[in-house]
């Protein structure tokens, strides 16, 4: 009995390997768990339901096996993928979750969440971040042409790069407060999240009582997996091999 | 044609001899020596591929022939039922391992001569066996070592016989 979560494999066609992972994944582990949730940035990019890029077919096709074999498999969207739409979700059978969602883990309350929003710090994404999240202005960009969406895209991702490597690293992490704030507003005492690559687990104080969050990490030559049990939670990492 | 002969059952396959000249003839020079007699598939994804020709049943490395050029740019497509080389992360790479695409694996094509575009050289495809095929990417697989598909009952390629419509190749 389990439940895996994961978060930030950044798929894409340029890293082969990670996509060959998460199929393994998929098929060795996701496939006897109760359920699997992903926590944000599944892929490097998010065009729209509409892209038919091979790398989106093949993940489709895979994750609707683990989902039609009886695996609950939860969505979040991340800071790149945050286009991901109802399109998506009916073709895996994957069930979207909104960006902040309390979970019941064998009894324990959890506040799931991709963690962008906790980098309070760096306001310029926050501001970014609301500009693009809102209605109306991700309903234009969808119905955008592909051509445009993609090249959008690309130029947001270098944008993101340029500004991310003159970014202090303080700022780029989440900030203390906005983890308490976060915690108090779910009414919870442990929190899971990925975004920031810098995988752990940090105590802390949150609404008079002691606190937990979990920071799920990065795939890149390593794949990281937190894996709920009743006896509790275990983050634990594996290597990923090359297609050699 | 080449048949390989494995304890699952036989697999035919067909090289590309035009479109891939240097995998083909590689490939075929590894079936001639019988390198790959007694070793094995290690590596089973289901949904995705299955891949041998380098480890044996005691998933020790067998050491192969220099890496040859990647011959991805061909134009030939990661297709269900085509034979590719796998290599490392450099994509000049490629010695003696290579898979079967059991998915079309369109992502695994060439995209651009850099080290993230170059993608896996296909080289050829199965002509019969792909029976053979779908019960090997069924079998059960775990973790050895640093591998984490590998069969828990070795599917060995016991035997390869090479038809002597390639006698002149």
């Amino acid at each position: 009995m389990s439940i895996l979560l994961i978060s930030d494999l950044h798929l894409s066609a340029e890293r082969p390997e990670i996509t060959a992972a998460f199929f393994s994944f998929l098929e060795k582990s996701a496939a006897r768990a109760e359920a699997l949730y992903i926590l944000g940035d599944l892929f490097e990019t998010w065009v729209g339901d509409d892209d038919p890029s091979p790398i989106v077919k093949n993940v489709t096709t895979a994750l609707r096996r683990i989902t039609k074999r009886g695996t609950h498999v939860y969505l979040q969207r991340g800071n790149r993928d945050f286009a991901i739409g109802k399109h998506f979700s009916r073709e895996t059978g994957c069930t979207l979750l909104p960006d902040y969602h309390v979970a019941n883990f064998y009894g324990e309350q959890l506040l799931l969440l991709h963690g962008d929003t906790l980098c309070t710090d760096d306001r310029q994404y926050q501001r970014f971040r609301r500009l693009i999240r809102c209605p109306p202005v991700l309903g234009l960009l969808r119905r955008l042409p592909l051509s445009v969406r993609r090249k959008l895209a690309a130029r947001a991702r270098l944008k993101s790069m340029a500004s991310n490597a003159n970014k202090a690293e303080n700022i780029m992490d989440v900030a203390p407060d906005a983890v308490v704030a976060a915690l108090q507003r779910a009414g919870v005492q442990t929190m899971i999240h990925g975004h920031t690559h810098r995988p752990g687990a940090h105590a802390l104080q949150a609404n008079g009582k002691t606190a937990e969050r979990i920071v799920l990490g990065d795939w890149d030559r390593q794949g990281w997996v937190l894996t709920a049990q009743p006896s509790g939670l275990e983050l634990t990492s594996f290597d990923i091999e090359p297609l050699e | 044609m080449i048949t390989l002969h494995t304890n699952y059952g036989d697999i035919t396959v067909e090289l590309d001899f035009e479109k891939a000249p240097l995998t083909a003839a590689n490939f075929l020079q590894y079936c001639r020596d019988e390198f790959y007699n007694d070793t094995i598939f290690h590596r089973v994804i289901a949904n995705f591929m299955i891949q041998g020709g380098g480890m044996t049943a005691d998933m020790a490395e067998k050491p192969g022939r220099p890496s040859i050029e990647n011959e991805a740019d061909n134009g030939l497509s990661n297709d269900t039922g085509t034979l590719a080389m796998a290599r490392t992360m450099d994509p000049h790479s490629a010695s003696s391992q290579f898979f079967i695409n059991i998915a079309d694996n369109h992502f695994l094509n060439h995209k651009g001569k850099n080290p993230q575009g170059w993608g896996y050289a296909v080289f050829g495809k199965v002509v019969s066996g792909m029976d053979t095929v779908d019960k090997i990417k069924g079998v059960a697989t775990g973790s050895t070592g640093h591998h984490q598909d590998v069969p828990r009952d070795s599917v060995v390629i016991e035997r390869v016989v090479v038809s002597d419509a390639y006698a002149d190749r």
